[in-house]
């Protein structure tokens, strides 16, 4: 973070004590770090004061005397004398928590919240210990559904607005909001609105009473029998802290912990909800062979590694490639490379499937900013994949610098983003045409984009880079970050998606990399590295492309896949299919099957999130450690231990022991994580993650930017095939409260390219690309660029489509009946 | 010489004893067929009780679960079924189990219980052949429509129906909200062997202890 100016400090009396704290600081905060509790309901340190429950009245003196008034909203001035226990405030506090408590129910026994309400704990430490009030309470319907996922009592509610100012302050979908007057005043949505939020799930947890349950922990066990341990969101690379909580060894809750470095503690629904695919039933427990007929027989361990490690043993080194590793831990993606490298002897390694960026790019980019630089930018630049579809956490972080801090923010990106309602500026082109807006901010004299570049004299800038679609061309991120490197006091925010994409690209899973940021190109790095490990292949290996069609070719001959599912990821789905069932042997490491794997020869099951303990780290290079709070079902197992097991079959020597022997090996053979080791990362001030390299790290890689042969994309309609956060994935479809979020499949048309195509909105047409065609409805959407179609990307059938540039879309015909008949042949392929 | 003496007279006192004693009342009662009278407040098994509509009392809250210094309760809730409520309120006790052979019948159980769902009865046989026998789920547990306990024998030698009906299966709970209808209402309707409470008192009374210091 930028240096701030140190606070100017004032000095007030708080209970008769002398303390310094800082000018324009609330009471309640400035109390707080001084050890004093002033009890809230409504005070939120994330959000904006409204001093509206008056739990927290405390005495001031003022010239009028001493006078109640409410810490949460009154900022300190100096000579300020405060008193927070005086006979005044006792009695103010009891008075205030009676009348809470008129029309609160009295169903704690019942309700969620019961025993770690801050009502019930308040109104025992606080409260009169008896109400005076003998009439009926209020009474509602309850309860009432606020959306698919939340729930509304709205009996209980204390009217603290902590969730309809999250709605509007914090994740800016402002869907609820107070109705009724007096006694009758209540929390609603607007009619026929439902609370569609991304980030409905933070109203649940900052809800100071059970007014606001949600339905995947609606009475699944009672606070007081959750175990509770800290980890990291693996759904985004973003790395928001979470603590898991489990009863009765089932994950039955997500919460977010406010981590200053990354999440300010807010989680998206996709983060909070998504460990109920952990207890799927469709979760792989034991190893599977497939047999002489081609079918999948469970296994024991001891056969399927046998036939992994013969079937690997037969074939040339350089013959076995993998794919994956990217939702795995450092420590696991660690083990893989150096089983990969070592005992296999593979250079053809890529933990990046489909919407890969140059891994140089990703691990190297420099100066890379922190997410905490976001809130001391003047201006911040995202040209980049939709943060609300893609990155939720990292989204309110941008809200949160442009909303409450004054960053001026601008958006490049082919349709409408979540952000653009705050943007400053927003350019909307044609998927393909990048290189020439780059051109354009860059040429000078150029009239174009002159709001743009006015603000973008004013540093220090944050640039969010990534592929705003997967049809994009990977090198326009380099060209955008290799232009906003050029502005001034500029910093660049890589972004890819996958869980622990960068941590797997840091632990040398790229075909150019090698642990640690080293590229395999130079020659003092290698050498380093075999004094370790010995002799290794001097030469960058195939990136996930090059694999495919290698496999396809006959040069590979066997392949890992390491929780990846090229064919829904891939450029061309039947391709990359053609190519696994030309691949000798596929062994596939997963938790689930899925759609490429379920031709492999062997299946292998393995632990997953919340499953294993290790490092992840984010876009920032921040490494977070994840813990383990479950064992995996049935057999399955770490994947650092299957590795472990394989090399020892195949007469090599991993060393993977356990967990934190590989961390040592990292700390040793990786110079950007010289100095990390987990104990750092456990307890005190770097519990939050700390960015590598420091203090002895070193970073050899240096991303030099090469924007040549950008490719131009020729055709009527160019392809935009962005994310959206609920997509078909299978830990979305595996998780019951987040499968039916996924929107329809549709495709997306200017209303401009609809009516030269003669098409209406939500006709049903036929979109066909290079690789497949598939039959969507049609909508018009006037944000997107002119000459583009957006389909969302991965959804159950648009995934069919690939990524082609472009594509052609028309009216309903005979090429529907083809996309049919081409369905039918996969279902039969898939049984 | 002494030490002598008494050693010859020992068998006599010892005779003595016994004399002593075979003219005293006997303790001894030939269970089963004499049944003891138990008291009243005696830790028996517990049973899960019902309001008088059928209605259960459990509303599955693990308070029981939690203060259980032998961790034998297990409780799971679920959302109460809106077109056939099992118990007044959102949720019910889906899941209840009491392993017996850990239990050790402190009762703290049926104190934490804020609908007097559980209660102890004065049922004390509950031998068994298999220990998973000894883990009585819900369906054990829950009293009849009528408020009779179940019991494994009912017509065994070893039960005495009478003594099933003693059990304090029917109490209707208030709520502890201060509801103005509740004052001046007995809590419990007369239950078998266990008698009235006082009535529900209004929260703003002042108690009589408050009298004796003012």
């Amino acid at each position: 973070m930028p240096e701030q100016p140190p606070p100017e400090m004032v000095t007030i009396s708080l209970d008769g004590q002398e303390i310094e704290v800082p000018q324009g600081e609330y009471i309640i905060k400035a109390a707080e770090d001084q050890g004093t509790y002033i009890p809230r309901f409504c005070y939120h340190s994330r959000m904006k004061p409204v001093g509206l429950c008056r739990m927290c009245l405390v005495e001031v003196e003022t010239p009028r005397g001493r006078i109640l008034t409410t810490a949460c909203n009154t900022p300190v001035a100096p000579e300020m004398i405060v008193d927070t226990e005086s006979a005044v405030v006792q009695k103010a506090q009891e008075g205030i928590l009676e009348f809470l408590l008129i029309n609160h129910p009295l169903d704690c026994p019942v309700c969620d919240k019961g025993g770690e309400c801050p009502l019930q704990d308040q109104t025992v430490a606080y409260g009169p210990g008896e109400s005076r009030f003998v009439e009926e309470k209020r009474h509602f319907e309850k309860p009432i559904p606020l959306s698919d996922i939340v729930l509304m009592d709205r009996e209980r509610c204390i009217l603290c607005a902590r969730c309809t100012r999250f709605s509007e302050e914090v994740s800016g979908d402002p869907l609820i909001e107070f109705v009724g007057r007096g006694n009758q005043t209540h929390v609603i949505t607007f009619p026929d609105e439902p609370f569609a939020s991304y980030f409905s799930g933070n109203t649940v947890q900052i809800c100071p009473v059970g007014a606001l349950t949600a339905k995947p922990y609606r009475f699944k066990a009672r606070p007081w029998d959750l175990e509770a341990i800290e980890s990291v969101s693996m759904v985004d690379a973003s790395g928001a802290s979470i603590s898991i909580e489990t009863s009765q060894n089932e994950v039955v809750r997500i919460n977010g912990v406010d981590n200053d470095a990354t999440n300010h503690g807010w989680l998206s629904d996709k983060d909070r909800f998504v460990f109920q695919a952990i207890h799927s039933e469709n979760r792989l427990a034991t190893p599977l062979i497939r047999d002489d007929a081609g079918d999948l027989q469970p296994a024991s361990w001891g056969d399927a590694l046998d036939r992994v490690a013969d079937a690997l043993g037969s074939v040339r080194g350089d013959e076995v490639a993998s794919i994956g590793g990217a939702n795995n831990t450092n420590e696991e993606a660690f083990a893989l490379g150096k089983f990969l490298r070592t005992v296999v002897v593979t250079p053809h390694i890529d933990a990046q499937v489909g919407d890969a960026l140059n891994p140089e790019f990703l691990a190297g980019v420099t100066p890379r900013a922190e997410i905490g630089d976001l809130d001391g930018a003047a201006t911040i630049l995202v040209w980049a994949g939709d943060l609300k579809e893609e990155f939720p956490t990292l989204f309110l972080r941008v809200r949160h610098a442009v909303t409450q801090m004054g960053a001026k923010l601008i958006v490049v990106h082919p349709r409408r983003t979540g952000l653009d309602n705050i943007a400053a500026e927003k350019i909307t082109y044609r998927p393909g045409e990048g290189p020439e807006v780059v051109r354009k901010l860059t040429a000078q004299g150029d009239q174009d984009y002159g709001a743009v570049r006015d603000l973008l004299t004013a540093g220090p800038v944050i640039a969010l880079v990534g592929l705003t679609g997967r049809a994009e061309d990977p090198r326009l991120a380099e060209a955008v970050a290799a232009y906003a490197l050029g502005l001034p006091g500029s910093k660049v925010l890589p972004l890819a998606r996958r869980a622990n994409v960068f941590g797997a690209l840091d632990m040398g899973l790229a075909p150019t990399l090698l642990p640690g940021r080293v590229p395999v190109k130079s020659e003092s790095g290698r050498a380093e590295l075999e004094s370790h490990w010995g002799p290794l292949p001097g030469e960058a290996g195939l990136d996930t492309a090059g694999i495919i069609a290698g496999l396809a070719a006959g040069d590979l001959k066997a392949l890992l896949l390491v929780g990846a599912d090229p064919v829904r990821d891939g450029r061309n789905p039947d391709a990359v299919r053609a190519a696994l069932d030309a691949a000798e042997f596929v062994v596939s490491l997963d938790m689930f099957l899925n759609d490429s794997n379920q031709q492999a020869s062997v299946i292998l099951p393995v632990d997953g999130f919340a499953e294993t303990e290790g490092t992840v780290t984010n876009i920032e290079g921040r490494v977070q450690k994840v813990n383990r709070i479950l064992p995996g079902p049935g057999q399955s197992r770490a994947l650092w231990s299957i590795l472990d097991e394989l090399s020892s079959r195949m007469g090599g020597q991993l060393g993977a022991g356990d967990g934190p022997a590989i961390a040592k090996e990292i700390a040793l053979v990786a110079p950007a994580y010289r100095s990390m080791t987990w104990d750092r990362l456990e307890w005190g001030p770097e519990r939050d993650g700390v960015v590598m390299p420091d203090r002895d790290g070193v970073q050899e890689l240096r991303f030099v930017p090469d924007d040549s042969g950008l490719r131009p994309t020729a055709g009527r309609l160019a392809l935009h095939s962005g994310r959206v956060l609920y997509d078909g994935g299978t830990r979305n479809t595996q998780s019951p409260a987040l499968a039916g979020l996924t929107p329809d499949p549709a495709v997306y048309l200017h209303p401009r390219d609809a009516s030269a195509l003669a098409l209406a909105d939500g006709q049903e047409v036929d979109v066909a690309g290079e690789f497949g065609t598939v039959r969507l409805r049609l909508e018009l959407d006037p944000s997107l660029a002119e000459g583009s179609a957006y389909v969302p990307a991965n959804l159950d059938s648009t995934w069919v489509l690939g990524v082609p540039d472009v594509v052609t879309v028309e009216a309903q015909s005979s090429k529907g009946k083809k996309n049919e008949k081409k369905k039918g042949k996969k279902k039969g392929a898939g049984e | 010489m002494a030490g002598f003496i008494g050693e010859l007279l020992g068998p006599f006192k010892g005779f003595a004893t016994v004399m002593r004693q075979a003219f005293k009342p006997r303790l001894t009662r030939s269970y089963p067929h004499e049944m003891r009278v138990k008291p009243q407040r005696f830790h028996g098994r517990h049973v899960l009780n019902r309001y008088p509509d059928g209605m259960e009392k459990c509303i599955g809250c693990e308070l029981c679960a939690g203060v259980c210094p032998a961790s034998c309760i297990y409780v799971r809730g679920q959302d109460n079924p809106v077109d056939a409520p099992v118990s007044p309120g959102e949720r019910f006790g889906f899941v209840y189990e009491i392993n017996l052979l850990r239990c050790i019948f402190c009762g703290l159980c049926v104190e934490a219980c804020p609908t007097e769902a559980i209660t102890m009865t004065q049922l004390f046989e509950f031998s068994v052949t298999d220990r998973a026998d000894a883990i009585y789920t819900k369906d054990e547990l829950l009293v009849q429509a009528d408020g009779t306990p179940n019991h494994g024998q009912p017509d065994g030698p070893l039960i005495d129906l009478a003594e099933l009906k003693l059990a304090d299966g029917w109490m209707r709970a208030t709520s502890p909200a201060g509801r103005a209808d509740f004052e001046g209402v007995p809590a419990w309707t007369p239950s078998a062997g266990v008698g009235l409470r006082p009535a529900e008192r209004g929260q703003s009374d002042v108690t009589e202890s408050e009298e004796e210091e003012a």
